[in-house]
């Protein structure tokens, strides 16, 4: 036999199974009327009998699809169809049960499919270039700190370019912004990549059109050269092709754009623009320079672990200087996802394995709602067992039922997680992801939603099933016409029951209050006119790292441009119509740094602190609560004042503070805190393994202001504190200000544009980071609060739903199998009360044990949280959770209790 | 359990069903025939004597046709009806030669046994 032949056939069979019955049907029909004709012809009878008597002879059509079905191994399918189609039966007939499994299953495979995308993207991400695999990080790891590596290592770089073979290409890039200026005045910042050439040889990309970089373009007095990315080039320059050998300037330098890459690559993290490496790596000390990030390709038929060997054998520049530092080799993507220790992918691993737990948690669940209606139904399995039904067979049609629900929830947790991730990645990162970072639908995403879908089915369908099947069938026979079930809710059913309340009762406060402070810092609205507010992070072009030699000097005259471009920029800025005011501070409110404080007399504690423009909250619009706000007098110029800045014990020249409402709360009444003194405190290591405490002078607290921010997180209200600082003393040795203009009247972001001309028009070298208003600042914070408010939300609710689902299916399981004594109780004139209050008793015993235990897991996690949740103002969290769950609970038994009260006597009896 | 077919001289005996297949390959090898064809024909050669399960006759052609030893095609019967014909494989054949020997040595078997006996 022709095994090509045969496996045709069969393959044809299989999945043309409507056209085999077609056919079927099509040849019995033939069949049927040539020997009605031959009966007619032969023995004279009337059509109709001979076709009565050639269907009879045929013996039956069913009979015949069946062999037919038979015949072609396919028999488990009809069954298994048939099962299914059983299973949505079912899925219609218990709606209550349903809705609360699908719930319960789609939210579970929601959240995992979420995490399994996540952890997929991070830690199996393929490099979407030629060979991706074989492109490699270089990296100086850092016993002391393992997870930190020392990046400075441009002289490492060239030894190693210089001698090792297994590694082709290697090749190294910085990262930095310029102010990008198109012909017609445009200005934009913009990240460009100073990457060698060999990075487009490792990528193994040709241009969409010109060139890429070339070694040449690396040396010193070199014409400057840009290269594009294939979107910018659309974008700002209208795909125009005749892009090439034009001019733009970038920062001070005009360069000439001499290729545009194709759409999609943003080698080596997301980048859309990229210049030559200029570096000269005679001029550095070993771990001196910017820092590096470097990458090459693995030579042709070698393994990482000949290459690894190479380097560590090789090490680094001045390695007898540097004996901490361990250079190795990483797969292209982990270096950037902070993947270098095992450890971490191990924890990553560990997060994704947790979070399919939810589902088994979910599942198992779900598979004792489905025991009690399993139960229900005992007699009808007894039944088809007693017809023959094999277990497997019984087994096999109960995990089919629960197929249904589980791929229904399967199709639902996919879409939502589909939905999800590309909100949360969309809001989260925007277009800032590294570009091998893959969120789609995968291959490897679908086996586990599919893989999720089984096992749910499983759990929810096979263990009920072996249970209820592996009873005494005879027994269950007996039953089904004497007593109803005796299929027994165990103790480990009750144990369930117990368990789910307590987890419900201890995790309830936590959720409850993450989820409420979440929703409600979230949508809060900050306290100052966000929408008039545009602010900026200020910069300007400047080495990273000069040589040592020259650093100082370097630094002193760009510390010295800096404050005068700035001083220029604010001048400019102000004599802008429309402009009601410009203002800055060393962070802009609710981007404030963090530092410790001392309170006179009082305790030391984390805080957040910002050195402000006197005129910073006028300028926002905020109106004192009590005190006084600062005024120029405030600002002491103080020469010494540099070294105790960089120290971190900031401020120390300032002799006045203003703190906010939440700070000013920890510290005594509001007018009380007026005229306390404070001061900055700082540990540092000693040197000698221990540590010093630095602290700074007292300083005066003169006023105290709203808390007009909203936070980011959901952490208990910070605590500010803004000290008055000139643009010099703020910019005293920091290489940034961040500077805030308010708009009069319209919206600021109109103002964007002109912002950033004027800034150009002061010195193209300044960068003006994250320019943006206030408003949208803060609808970016929040959004991930609101997202997390909501997920938590969600998440608690459907926990809720299947705890209330449960405590309902123990009811009326209980209520079911007691039906008859219930009957013969009520027939003897029992008190309905009495019995209802039986009926409840279990319940209520099963309810008080959970809320006992769940109240102690309660205490335990506020003590591993550090306490507070209980006490204070969510003290009433507890009990409220507490309350909820009896409630639910007895809610649940109300239903299955009336039931049970309805019973007539007369019915319950005739049972027997 | 079968109707008798009309008019009934002798009773007719029903194919065993290891049997079938031998007979369907048999006709088959003289020409293409669709499935009641198959049972006339068994019918005619056997003069009444086998009678073809109807029901039991098309899963024997799924069931050959599977294995390859019967290959079908849709064509149209002497009045213009559209009909599965089903015909001979190179492998039916070789099947059939070898299902033939097999049985004439069973045959042979039981009648040598009948005999003694």
């Amino acid at each position: 036999m022709s095994l090509i032949h045969a496996l045709r056939t069969r393959l044809g069979l299989i999945l043309a199974r409507r056209a085999a019955e077609a056919r079927m049907d099509e040849e019995i029909r033939l069949h049927v009327e040539l020997e009605s004709e031959r009966l007619v012809r032969e023995a004279g009878l009337d059509p109709l009998e001979a076709r009565r008597r050639a269907l009879v002879a045929f013996g039956g059509v069913e009979r015949y699809r069946e062999e037919l079905r038979d015949g072609r191994g396919l028999a488990w399918l009809g069954g298994f169809s048939l099962d299914v189609k059983l299973g949505a039966r079912m899925l219609v007939k218990y709606p209550g049960l349903s809705v609360v499994a699908v719930l319960g299953m789609t939210v579970a495979i929601a959240i995992g499919s979420i995490a399994f995308t996540f952890v997929s993207a991070f830690l199996d991400p393929t490099l979407p270039l030629n060979e991706g695999e074989r492109v490699v990080s270089i990296q100086n790891a850092d016993v002391r700190r393992p997870s930190n590596p020392d990046r400075h290592a441009l002289r490492d770089f060239a030894l190693w370019r210089d001698r090792l073979t297994r590694l082709r290409d290697i090749g190294a890039y910085t990262m930095d912004s310029r102010t990008l200026v198109l012909p017609d005045g445009s200005a934009d910042l913009v990240p460009v990549a100073f990457i060698t050439a060999s990075g487009f040889r490792v990528a193994q990309v040709v241009p969409a059109i010109g060139r890429t970089l070339l070694d040449d373009d690396e040396r010193e007095g070199a014409p400057p050269v840009l290269v594009i990315g294939f979107e910018e080039w659309q974008r700002r320059f209208g795909g125009d092709s005749g892009v090439i050998g034009r001019t733009v300037r970038l920062g001070n330098a005009m360069h000439t754009v001499v290729g545009v890459m194709p759409a999609g690559f943003h080698f080596p993290v997301n980048h859309r623009y990229w210049a030559p490496l200029r570096l000269d790596p005679a001029a550095y000390e070993p771990g001196g320079g910017p820092e590096l990030h470097m990458f090459a390709r693995l030579a042709a038929g070698v393994t990482l672990e000949e290459a690894q060997a190479e380097l560590a054998a090789v090490g680094p520049a001045g390695a007898e200087t540097r004996p901490q530092l361990r250079p190795q080799l990483l797969p292209y993507a982990y270096e950037y996802l902070g993947l270098d220790s095992p450890e971490r992918a191990i924890f990553l691993r560990g997060i994704q394995l947790a979070v399919s737990l939810l589902l088994v948690v979910v599942a198992v669940n779900v598979s004792v709602l489905v025991y009690a209606r399993t139960a229900a139904r005992a007699g009808e399995l007894a039944v088809r067992t007693a017809l023959g039904a094999s277990r497997l067979r019984v087994v096999g049609q109960l995990f089919a039922e629960a197929l249904v629900l589980s791929a229904l929830a399967a199709a639902l947790g996919l879409t939502i997680a589909r939905v999800g991730l590309a909100t949360v990645v969309e809001q989260v990162a925007g277009s800032g992801l590294p570009f091998w970072l893959d969120f789609g639908l995968s291959p490897g995403l679908v086996l586990y939603v599919a893989g999720s879908a089984v096992l749910g089915a499983v759990i929810v369908g096979v263990l009920p099933g072996l249970r209820a099947t592996g009873r005494d069938v005879q027994s269950g026979l007996a039953q089904l016409s004497a007593r109803g079930s005796r299929m027994q809710l165990g103790r480990t059913w009750t144990a369930v029951i117990i368990a789910q309340v307590a987890i419900a009762v201890a995790v309830l406060p936590y959720v409850s209050y993450v989820a409420g402070q979440a929703l409600r810092r979230g949508t809060a609205a900050p306290n100052f006119p966000i929408h008039e507010i545009l602010r900026t992070q200020v910069a300007l072009d400047r080495l990273e790292a000069p040589p040592a030699a020259e650093a100082a000097a370097y630094d002193s005259a760009g510390n010295a441009l800096l404050l005068n471009r700035v001083q220029e920029l604010v001048r400019r800025l102000e004599a802008e119509p429309g402009v009601a005011g410009v203002t800055f501070a060393s962070h802009f409110p609710g981007e404030e740094g963090s530092a410790r404080l001392e309170v006179e007399g009082g305790e030391t504690s984390s805080v957040r602190l910002s050195r402000v423009d006197v005129d910073l909250l006028p300028v926002l619009g905020i109106r004192m609560l009590a005190g006084r706000g600062f005024a120029a007098p405030d600002v002491r110029v103080n020469a010494s004042a540099a070294d105790s800045t960089r120290s971190g014990t900031s401020g120390a020249d300032a002799t006045t503070a203003v703190v906010n409402r939440a700070l000013a709360e920890t510290m005594g009444t509001t007018g009380a805190v007026l005229d306390r003194r404070v001061r900055f405190v700082r540990r540092t290591e000693d040197g000698r393994g221990g540590w010093r405490i630095e602290q700074g002078p007292w300083i005066e607290v003169v006023g105290v202001m709203p808390d007009f921010t909203v936070q980011d997180d959901i952490d208990q209200a910070e605590l500010k504190v803004y000290l008055p600082a000139s643009l010099a003393g703020v910019l005293n040795g920091e290489r940034s200000v961040d500077l805030a203009v308010r708009v009069r009247g319209s919206s600021a972001a109109a103002f964007t544009k002109r912002f950033r001309e004027v800034a150009v028009a002061v010195d193209p070298a300044l960068q003006l980071h994250d320019l943006r208003t206030a408003a949208d600042l803060q609808w970016e914070t929040q959004r991930l609060l609101r997202l997390m408010g909501l997920a938590v939300a969600g998440a608690t609710l459907s926990v809720l739903l299947l705890s209330a689902a449960g405590i309902y299916a123990m009811m009326s399981f209980t209520v079911a199998r007691r039906r008859r004594e219930i009957g013969i109780r009520v027939a003897l004139g029992a008190n309905a009360r009495r019995i209802l209050s039986g009926i409840f008793a279990r319940a209520s015993a099963q309810l008080a044990a959970g809320v006992l235990v769940g109240a102690l897991l309660a205490a335990a996690i506020n003590q591993a949280a550090g306490g507070g949740l209980l006490t204070g103002e969510h003290r009433l969290l507890l009990p409220l959770a507490a309350v909820a769950m009896v409630l639910i609970g007895l809610l649940a038994a109300l239903g299955p209790a009336r039931r049970g009260l309805r019973v007539q006597p007369t019915e319950a009896l005739r049972e027997e | 359990m079968t109707e008798l077919p009309v008019p009934a001289r002798r009773t007719p005996t029903d194919v065993l069903r290891g049997s079938l297949d031998l007979l369907v390959l048999k006709t088959l090898s003289l020409m293409p025939m669709h499935g009641w064809g198959i049972s006339q024909r068994i019918q005619q050669l056997s003069e009444g004597v086998l009678e073809v399960n109807q029901g039991s006759l098309y899963p024997a052609l799924q069931r050959l046709e599977k294995d390859g030893l019967v290959a079908s095609e849709w064509g149209t019967t002497d009045n213009n009806r559209r009909a599965r014909y089903y015909r001979l494989t190179a492998a039916g054949r070789r099947a059939l030669g070898q299902e033939l020997e097999s049985w004439r040595r069973f045959s042979t078997g039981l009648e040598t046994v009948l005999r003694t006996g």
